[in-house]
C-alpha cells in the first residue's frame, strides 16, 4: 500500500556532512578510564547518591535514588566510586551543570548486550507492560529526556492513536539512529510493538529518509509482522521536527504551545525503543547509548556505543573544545568535560560560524519564509526588543519548535532562535497555574532530531 | 565583624551554565554586506547601459551621486559620532540607485542635492539601515523631481533653427556613436511627429546627439485626449489615407525600447538589461519574484482595461473601456507594451519596489504591495501628468508597508484561522 505524503513549506536545505560516519559499524567506547555518571538526566531535581566514596560497584548496580520526576541511576560499568562531583551535560537546550557519580577502575564488558528473550511480551497485558517500564528507570533519548514510564503512562492516558518513531535524524553529521536501525533494527520494531502494546497505539509508523532507505532492507519483514508502516521521508530540515513530522503523517497539526499528545499522537526515537526491548524482552538495563563522533577535527569520525558519564574530551582527544553536544542546529556548546547523558545523540569537533556581534535586521523576510511554522520572526524579533510579550503570544510565538532555521538564514546573524525561546519561557512564567511548577511537563518541549 | 565565609563543596544543585554562542551553531554564508555588494553589481548593468546610450553625462551624474551619497554618510556618521551599520555598503547602492532614476543631463549640484535627500532624509533620519520607511534612493528622486522643473522655470528657453538650448525639463537626450561630449547647448532636436526611433538615423552635422521627445510625453497625451490629431489608438477614424496604427507612427521601434535607445532616465531605459539584473537578484533569492511580478502584471492589466480618453469621429473626445480590444488585440497589445516600457516601471518594480527594508516582510503582503503599486503607478501614469509615476507609486506603498505588515498575517502553524484577531 503506497501512501502519498507531503512536504511542509518552508525548512532549508543544509549541507549534510554525514558520509563520514554512515558506514562505520557501531563500536564500543574503549577510551574511558572515568565515568562521571550525570544524576539529572531529565533536568529537575537531582538523584540522591546511596554509594559511598571507596566503594566498588558492579555494573547495573544502583548509584542514586531518584528524586521526584526523576530516575534511580544505575553504574554503566563496574568500578570504584571516587566522589560525587558536578559535570555539565546538555539537557534540552540548556548545558545543565549537576552533580555526578565518578567511577574509576572500570571493568566488564562495554558492547551492546546480546542475550536471549526471557519475557514473552507479546501475549503480556499493557499494564504488566506499564509497569516493567515504570521498574526500568529508563528514560526515553530524547533531546529532553524523560523518564520512559512516565512518558508511557501520559501517552496511554492520552489515549494516543498513533506510536511514531522519529529515525529522521534531519541535522547534519548525526547518524546514530541510522545505525542503530541497520544494526538492531529488528530489536528496534520489538520495542516499538512493546511500547505501542503498552501505550494502546493503533497505527505505529517508522519515519525514515529517503535517501537510507537502501539501507533498511532488512526491516521489511519484521515490519510487516509487527503492522509497523514504514514511511519514507525526503529530507529537509526541520522534517525531523516532532510537530513538523507528524503534520506531514496525520495532517493533524499540533496546537500552538501544545505537545504531540494533544492531537494524539506519541513520539519516540529508535533508541528509546531498543532501550525498552533490552528491558522488557532481555531484562537488560541499556545504560549508554549510541553516539556519532564526527566533524572536521575529528580524526576518526565514528559511532560509539557509549556509557552514560563518559565526558567528551576522552571521545574526542585529538581535537581541541569547544565541542558541540547535540548537533549544530539545536545543540549548545560545551566544554571537554561535559558528559554524555541520555539526551547526547551526537558530539561534535566543528568550528561554529562565527557570528560577530548581531546587527540590525533590514527585514528580509527570509526567517519568515524558512520558519516551518510560519511565525513572522522579523517582527517577533522587533516585539522581544520591545519587550512586549503578549502581543508575541498573540501572534503564535508558542508554535515555535526551537528548530534554529530563522538563525541559520538570518543575513544580519541575529540570535532569532534564541530570542524566541526566551519569548516562550517569558509567557509560560507570566501564565498562572501549573506551568510555572513543572514546566517540562506542562508545556511538552518540541524535539528535533 | 567580617562574616565567617564557609567552605562550600563545588554546588550540587541543577543549574544551567551560560555557553556563549546558542544554537543554532552554523549559519548561512549569508550576510548583509553581501546582499548589498550584490544588488549593487545587479544595478551597474543598467547604469553603464545608460553610459552608453547618454554619453559621458551618465557618467558625471552617477560619478556625483555615488560619492556624494558615500560621502554624505561617511559625514553624518563623524558628525553624529553614531557607529554606521554594515560599512558603506547600503550608501553605495542607494548612490547607484538614485543614478538609475535620475535624468542624464541633471546638474550636478542638482544631484548632489538628491543624494543630501536620500541619506539625510530618507535614511539617517529614522535611523539608518533597517529603519527608513521610504527607499531612500526615491526620497532623493522626489527632491529631484521638485527642484528640476523649478529650474527649467529659471532657465531661459532659446531655439535657433536646429538646435536648441536644452532645459532640465527637457529629458531625452542620446549619444549616436560618440560619447555626448562638449557642448549640450549644441544638440539637434527632432520634431514630435517624425519621432520614429533612434536605431537608423545619423547625426546631424556639428549636432552632439538627439534630443528626442521622451515616449511619455508621446503617450501621456494620447491617453487624456490632448492631441485630438491622434484621433485613436490605432487607426484614424476620420476616414484619411493613413492607416498606420497610431503607437506604431509616433512611438519608436519596439527593438529601441527593448534594448534601452530611448529618452528617459539613466538606468530606466534599458529594458532587456533590467530583466536580466532584476531575474538574478531573483535567482539569488534577494527579490521575491512575487513582487516585480504583481507589479508588471497589475500595470498592465490597468493599461489593458482602464478608459483612456479618445479622440472620436469630428473631433469629439470619448471615454474608452479596454483600449486592449477596442481596436484589435495586435494594436491593443503593443500599446499595453508601450504603456509598462515607455517609463521607470520595470526599474520601479525590480530595483526600488523591491527594497527589504521598506517592502513588507511577508510574500502575501509583498503581492500586495506590488499590486497597489502596479495599479498606481499605471493610474498616475494614464490620467496625471507626472513625470515620475512609477516612483511615486512605489513611495505611496512605501507608505503602506507597515500597514500591511500588521494586518497581512498569514496562519501560524497550529493556530486557528485568524488567530490574532480572537483575543482570549
Ligand atoms: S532574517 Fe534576519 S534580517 Fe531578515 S527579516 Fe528576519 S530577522 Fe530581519
Ligand atoms: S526556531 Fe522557531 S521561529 Fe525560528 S524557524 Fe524554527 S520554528 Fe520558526
Amino acid at each position: 500500500m503506497t501512501r502519498r505524503y507531503g512536504i511542509f513549506t518552508g525548512g532549508i536545505d543544509i549541507p549534510d556532512e554525514k558520509q563520514a560516519t554512515l558506514d562505520e559499524p557501531i563500536a564500543p567506547a574503549w577510551e574511558a578510564e572515568v565515568l562521571r555518571v550525570p544524576l539529572a538526566p531529565c533536568g529537575g531535581q537531582a538523584a540522591e547518591p546511596v554509594v559511598e566514596p571507596g566503594q566498588d560497584v558492579q555494573a547495573g548496580q544502583r548509584l542514586a535514588e531518584a528524586g521526584p520526576g526523576g530516575v534511580d541511576i544505575f553504574a554503566p560499568l563496574a568500578g570504584t566510586v571516587r566522589a560525587v562531583a558536578p559535570v555539565t551535560t546538555a539537557v534540552g537546550r540548556q548545558l545543565l551543570r549537576m552533580p555526578a557519580v565518578e567511577l574509576v577502575d572500570l571493568s566488564g564488558p562495554r558492547e551492546i548486550p546480546t542475550g536471549p528473550e526471557t519475557f514473552d511480551w507479546s501475549s503480556a497485558q499493557p499494564e504488566e507492560l506499564r509497569r516493567r517500564l515504570d521498574e526500568s528507570q529508563l528514560t526515553t533519548l530524547r533531546r529532553r529526556p524523560q523518564p520512559l514510564g512516565r512518558w508511557v503512562r501520559r501517552a496511554a492516558k492520552a489515549g494516543c492513536e498513533v506510536l511514531v518513531v522519529n529515525a529522521m535524524e534531519s541535522q547534519p553529521y548525526v547518524t546514530a539512529d541510522h545505525r542503530l536501525l541497520v544494526e538492531y533494527g529488528e530489536e528496534v520494531m520489538r520495542g516499538l510493538a512493546i511500547l505501542a502494546r503498552a501505550i494502546g497505539a493503533k497505527r505505529c509508523v517508522l519515519a525514515v529518509d529517503r535517501r537510507r532507505t537502501g539501507d533498511y532492507d532488512h526491516l521489511l519483514a519484521p515490519a510487516e509482522h509487527f503492522e509497523v508502516e514504514h514511511v519514507a521521508l525526503p529530507h529537509k530540515y526541520p522534517i525531523g521536527s516532532d510537530p513538523i513530522l507528524l503534520k506531514v503523517l496525520t495532517r493533524r497539526e499540533v496546537p500552538c504551545g501544545g505537545g504531540p499528545l494533544d492531537i494524539g499522537a506519541a513520539v519516540i526515537e529508535p533508541a528509546g525503543c531498543l532501550a525498552a526491548y533490552f528491558w522488557v524482552a532481555r531484562k537488560v538495563r541499556l545504560n549508554g547509548r549510541v553516539v556519532t563522533i564526527s566533524g572536521e577535527h575529528v580524526t576518526r569520525p565514528a559511532n560509539l556505543f557509549v556509557p552514560f558519564g563518559v565526558d567528551a574530551r576522552s571521545l574526542l582527544h585529538s581535537a581541541r573544545p569547544p565541542y558541540i553536544m547535540g548537533g549544530p542546529m539545536i545543540g549548545t556548546l560545551c566544554e571537554g568535560d561535559a558528559v554524555i547523558g541520555p539526551a547526547t545523540n551526537v558530539l561534535l569537533a566543528i568550528d561554529p560560524t562565527p557570528t560577530g556581534s548581531p546587527s540590525q535586521c533590514i527585514r528580509c523576510g527570509w526567517c519568515r519564509d524558512h520558519c516551518p511554522t510560519r511565525l513572522n520572526v522579523a517582527v517577533l524579533n522587533d516585539l522581544y526588543e520591545l519587550a512586549r510579550v503578549e502581543s508575541a503570544e498573540l501572534l503564535g510565538v508558542l508554535s515555535c519548535m526551537e528548530c534554529g532555521v530563522c538563525s541559520y538564514v538570518c543575513p544580519a546573524r541575529l540570535p532569532l532562535t534564541r530570542r524566541m525561546g526566551e519569548l516562550k519561557h517569558a509567557i509560560r512564567r507570566l501564565r498562572p497555574g501549573p506551568a510555572a511548577r513543572d514546566e517540562s511537563l506542562a508545556h511538552p518541549h518540541p524535539e528535533t532530531t | 565583624m567580617p562574616a565567617t565565609i564557609k567552605t562550600t563543596h563545588p554546588p550540587l544543585e541543577v543549574q544551567p551554565v551560560f555557553t556563549g554562542d546558542s544554537a543554532p551553531l552554523l549559519r548561512a554564508p549569508e550576510k548583509i554586506q553581501s546582499i548589498f555588494a550584490v544588488t549593487t553589481a545587479a544595478a551597474c548593468l543598467p547604469l553603464m547601459a545608460g553610459w552608453l546610450f547618454f554619453g559621458y553625462h551618465a557618467v558625471i551624474v552617477s560619478v556625483v551621486s555615488v560619492v556624494s551619497c558615500v560621502g554624505l554618510e561617511w559625514l553624518y556618521y563623524r558628525v553624529t559620532h553614531s557607529p554606521a551599520l554594515f560599512g558603506r555598503a547600503h550608501a553605495y547602492l542607494t548612490g547607484v540607485l538614485l543614478a538609475l532614476t535620475l535624468p542624464p543631463f541633471t546638474p550636478w549640484y542638482v544631484v548632489a542635492l538628491a543624494a543630501a535627500f536620500a541619506i539625510l532624509v530618507g535614511k539617517a533620519v529614522f535611523g539608518g539601515v533597517g529603519h527608513f520607511l521610504w527607499q531612500p534612493a526615491l526620497v532623493g528622486r522626489f527632491a529631484a523631481a521638485v527642484i528640476l522643473p523649478a529650474l527649467a522655470q529659471l532657465a531661459p528657453v532659446g531655439e535657433t533653427g536646429k538646435t536648441v538650448t536644452l532645459t532640465p525639463a527637457q529629458w531625452p537626450l542620446l549619444a549616436r556613436d560618440h560619447l555626448l561630449l562638449g557642448d549640450l547647448d549644441n544638440v539637434a532636436q527632432d520634431r514630435m511627429y517624425s519621432y520614429l526611433g533612434w536605431s537608423d538615423r545619423t547625426a546631424p552635422p556639428g549636432a552632439e546627439g538627439f534630443a528626442l521627445p521622451h515616449p511619455a510625453d508621446t503617450l501621456g497625451p494620447l491617453t487624456r485626449g490632448e492631441e485630438p490629431a491622434y484621433s485613436a489608438l490605432a487607426y484614424p477614424r476620420t476616414d484619411a489615407p493613413n492607416r498606420e496604427p497610431a503607437v506604431l507612427t509616433v512611438l519608436p521601434p519596439v527593438g529601441d525600447f527593448l534594448f534601452g535607445a530611448r529618452p528617459g532616465g539613466v538606468g530606466e531605459t534599458c529594458a532587456a538589461l533590467i530583466l536580466l539584473a532584476g531575474l538574478y537578484l531573483v535567482y539569488r533569492n534577494y527579490v521575491k519574484w512575487q513582487l516585480p511580478f504583481a507589479f508588471l502584471a497589475s500595470a498592465a492589466l490597468l493599461a489593458a482595461v482602464a478608459p483612456v480618453r479618445l479622440a472620436g469621429p469630428n473631433q469629439t473626445i470619448e471615454w474608452t473601456w479596454f483600449p486592449l480590444f477596442t481596436e484589435g488585440l495586435d494594436v491593443g497589445f503593443t500599446y499595453v507594451c508601450y504603456q509598462v516600457l515607455s517609463g521607470a516601471m520595470l526599474l520601479a518594480a525590480f530595483f526600488l519596489a523591491t527594497e527589504m527594508t521598506s517592502s513588507p516582510v511577508t510574500t502575501g503582503g509583498q503581492v500586495i504591495f506590488g499590486v497597489g503599486g502596479g495599479l498606481i503607478a499605471m493610474g498616475l501614469q494614464l490620467y496625471f501628468d507626472t513625470a515620475i509615476p512609477a516612483y511615486l507609486a512605489v513611495l505611496a506603498m512605501n507608505t503602506l508597508t507597515p500597514g500591511i505588515d500588521a494586518l497581512w498575517l498569514p496562519r501560524v502553524f497550529g493556530q486557528k484561522h485568524f488567530a490574532w484577531l480572537r483575543r482570549r
